[in-house]
């Protein structure tokens, strides 16, 4: 994080080098105090105590967390992400990387027109495909209602209990496959031209370059892609929100842990206590990127 | 927790030149009963500084989501031009309350005067985030308001807000349905079963009725009809919640558990698009609701002009009618504010004087809590084209003056009816048993409460 220590004697040109670094990286370092590490401070901070209507602030020590451990809600929402991650981020992960690959191999007859339709929907914000998808899941006056109306057909409610999560993971992925293609198309395109020149000259095929260049070149890129989407997965926020006011019974107040967090605090003015369910949440997304983390970086040490 | 358009106010008459001529005269001697930080005393002198206010300059803000409110207000500037009202909409319910709490706890950013529906004001009044009216000589204006309006901004003796609208149950339905098949709007539950029978065999698809498993509210109003009262608080502290054992809430759970099982009623998210189409193509042939209704329905489906009507909601018992309040609103006085008495001012005169209620009610659209209006033959006795030219105002006066007084909001209802939808809402939509669900929300009511540090009891 720092500027590179001088060795030996300070030289006055390494030292003005020093401040120099020092300079650059002020700006950022102060944002990064005030709008991360503060807020994160302050809420591990706030998960100590317990603030009550009648009675006032008393010191908890680690009532919250001993509470956010047994929590049967809070338990259940994690699962349901989990279960979401589980599914949902493999599925977007692969399908980026078909449209990643396909854009690469330079057979595509509009690449840049493929390119751009396949990323707009992450120009969309949140909200607004969530109540896109919301009125065209509707089955009896939304799109789906209407088409299986035209085609006789009776189509299941996907705002139902059954069909929630999958209807969330579509829209989720709808959303996202642009953006995790990207990543992985910017690292398609750093591979050095000369790789191919040489593959072709060996007599390999498209689908063989693939898989031996390719991919290979990829694996960064993608372990990114997927640690990005662990955290998403856990913070699964925005789209259920939105679809409650839809499906109120389906989608409790504790559907994923951030929306739990959030009723908590805000309908339930238990700052605190979710304060303390926000930071098991962290802890947990950071303990499964970097398990994911390891377990990849070993494969490709044995690789 | 649902935000409704539903829980916009009502309005209030009052006399406004009057007014503070008549809050001078009785601060002292009239009921000031909770004036607990100062003596009664110190009544005369405040109401005069209320009356006083209105002459001098003073800048207020003013949250509230009641669309079309603004013109009220210009009325008011017009008359007292010193004094500068702006008008914020900080989001509907309990999006503002959010706002309106983070901003009463930083101690600054919070406005002078806030829109407050009925069922969080108590939470409100506990935490000594809205004045207490009473200090400022506001029982003078008790008599100007319906009872049913009145009781809901005293709690423990003090008034906490001045009602502006009030939503009395109603029943609204399709008249061109109900004529098609015969049928008159059903006088008792009974009969309103027996309707919800012919409209399903007329069409398996239509319901006499949808209820929302993500609306408290509407639940605590339909209990509240069938004489419920499960939450009670006394003095500061104690709070009893009764939703398995209250006789009311009994009466409710046979009666819509019923509908529910036979399919006579659909579970089925309001204000929503769905929700709307079907309320347009007749899907559902009554809406049980409160007064507030009317301007809902010909903004959403004015399509339906001439095909509604309206009566009184169906009884338990015909001998003995009862009604409830659904929504509706009261204009609270922020502590924070710098001017506490011009705040004071403007929300009396926003909410009682007769020229601001006329206007809250032909205006905004807002259904009157004051008596001056709702006795008033120009408002009671006008057809509504919309309603095919019904004197809709007679049922839905007659039906405030019904309203079954007693009822209480817990002081943290706001989240009670949060965690609706997790328990009771469940049973709503999946066909569950509704004396379990109602017990689990009664258990995390509870649970809720002590560790807020409330007595709770369950009897």
């Amino acid at each position: 994080m720092t500027a590179p220590a001088a060795r030996g004697g300070l030289a006055r040109p390494f030292l003005r080098l020093r401040l120099a670094g020092y300079a650059f990286f002020l700006p950022f370092f102060v944002v990064f105090l005030v709008v991360v590490v503060a807020p994160l401070a302050y809420a591990i901070y706030l998960s100590f105590f317990q603030t009550r209507m009648i009675g006032g602030t008393v010191f908890a020590g680690l009532a919250n967390y001993t509470r956010v451990i047994g929590d049967a809600l809070f338990g259940a929402g994690l699962l349901r992400v989990a279960l979401f991650l589980a599914v949902q981020v493999p599925i977007m992960l692969l399908i980026a990387l078909g449209c990643a690959l396909a854009i690469d191999s330079g057979r595509l007859r509009w690449p840049s027109l493929f390119r751009i339709s396949i990323f707009m929907p992450y120009a969309v914000p949140a909200v607004v495909a969530a109540l896109m998808w919301g009125y065209m899941y509707g089955d009896q006056f939304g799109l789906v209602g209407q088409l299986s109306d035209a085609l006789g057909v009776t189509a299941p409610d996907l705002l139902s209990r059954s069909w929630m999560l999958t209807s969330i993971g579509n829209m989720v992925t709808w959303e996202y496959v642009g953006y995790n293609m990207i990543i992985l198309y910017a690292a398609l395109r750093a591979v050095p031209e000369e790789l191919y020149e040489a593959a072709e000259m060996d007599g390999a095929g498209a689908i063989r370059i693939a898989w031996s260049i390719k991919l290979p070149a990829l694996r960064p890129a993608l372990l990114v892609a997927t640690i990005f989407s662990i955290i998403g997965s856990f913070q699964l926020f925005n789209e259920p929100n939105i679809l409650q006011t839809l499906a109120p019974a389906v989608i409790t107040t504790s559907y994923t842990p951030n929306m739990y967090a959030y009723n908590l605090a805000f309908n339930g003015q238990q700052i605190n206590y979710s304060a303390a369910v926000a930071v098991v949440l962290g802890l947990v997304t950071v303990v499964v990127a970097y398990v994911v983390q390891i377990i990849t970086a070993r494969r490709e040490n044995a690789l | 927790m649902k935000t409704l358009p539903s829980r916009r106010g009502a309005m209030t008459a009052g006399v406004a030149a009057a007014l503070s001529l008549a809050l001078a005269a009785c601060g002292g001697g009239s009921g000031v009963s909770g004036g607990d930080a100062t003596g009664p005393a110190a009544v005369p002198s405040k109401s005069a500084a209320v009356q006083d206010a209105l002459s001098k300059p003073a800048e207020l803000t003013f949250w509230t989501w009641v669309t079309g409110i603004e013109k009220t207000v210009a009325r008011f500037e017009a008359k007292y031009p010193n004094i500068k009202v702006n008008v914020v909409n900080a989001g509907q319910s309990a999006d503002q309350y959010t706002k309106l709490q983070t901003a009463i706890k930083a101690g600054s950013g919070a406005p002078d005067v806030a829109q407050i529906e009925y069922f969080a004001l108590p939470q409100f009044a506990l935490s000594k985030q809205v004045v207490n009216l009473s200090e400022y000589g506001a029982d003078a204006l008790k008599d100007k308001f319906a009872a049913s309006a009145w009781n809901q901004v005293v709690i423990n003796g003090g008034v906490y807000g001045i009602p502006q609208d009030t939503g009395p149950m109603a029943m609204f339905y399709r008249k061109d349905i109900f004529d098609r098949l015969k049928l008159e709007p059903p006088k008792t539950w009974a009969e309103f079963a027996e309707a919800a029978k012919k409209i399903k065999a007329d069409n398996p698809d239509n319901f006499i009725t949808s209820i929302d498993p993500g609306d408290a509210g509407g639940v605590d109003s339909l209990i509240w009809q069938a004489g419920g009262q499960p939450f009670k608080t006394s003095g500061e502290s104690n709070v009893s919640v009764t939703l398995d054992s209250d006789p009311g809430v009994k009466q409710w759970v046979t009666n819509f558990g019923t509908l529910l099982k036979d399919k006579l009623v659909e579970p089925q998210p309001g204000w929503t698009d769905e929700w709307w189409k079907g309320m347009g193509s007749g899907k559902y042939a009554t809406w049980l609701t409160g007064a507030w209704a009317p301007g809902a329905i010909m903004n959403s489906i004015p399509k339906t002009k001439g095909k509604w009507a309206v009566a009184p909601m169906p009884q338990y018992d015909a001998a003995t009618p009862m009604n409830a309040e659904n929504g509706g609103s009261s204009v609270a006085v922020i502590p924070q504010s710098k001017n506490i008495p011009a705040a004071v001012a403007f929300a009396e005169w926003l909410n009682s004087d007769p020229e601001a209620v006329k206007s809250l009610n032909e205006e905004a659209g807002l259904f009157p809590a004051t008596k001056v209006l709702l006795d008033d033959p120009a408002f009671r006795d006008v057809p509504w084209e919309f309603f095919g030219g019904q004197k809709i105002n007679q049922v839905l006066g007659d039906a405030s003056a019904a309203v079954r007084p007693g009822w209480q909001y817990l002081p943290f209802q706001v989240y009670a009816n949060s965690i609706f939808k997790d328990t009771v809402g469940q049973a709503i939509d999946g066909g569950g048993d509704l004396t379990a669900a109602l017990k689990s929300w009664q258990d995390r009511i509870t649970a809720f409460g002590a560790e807020q540090g409330f007595t709770l009891s369950n009897s």
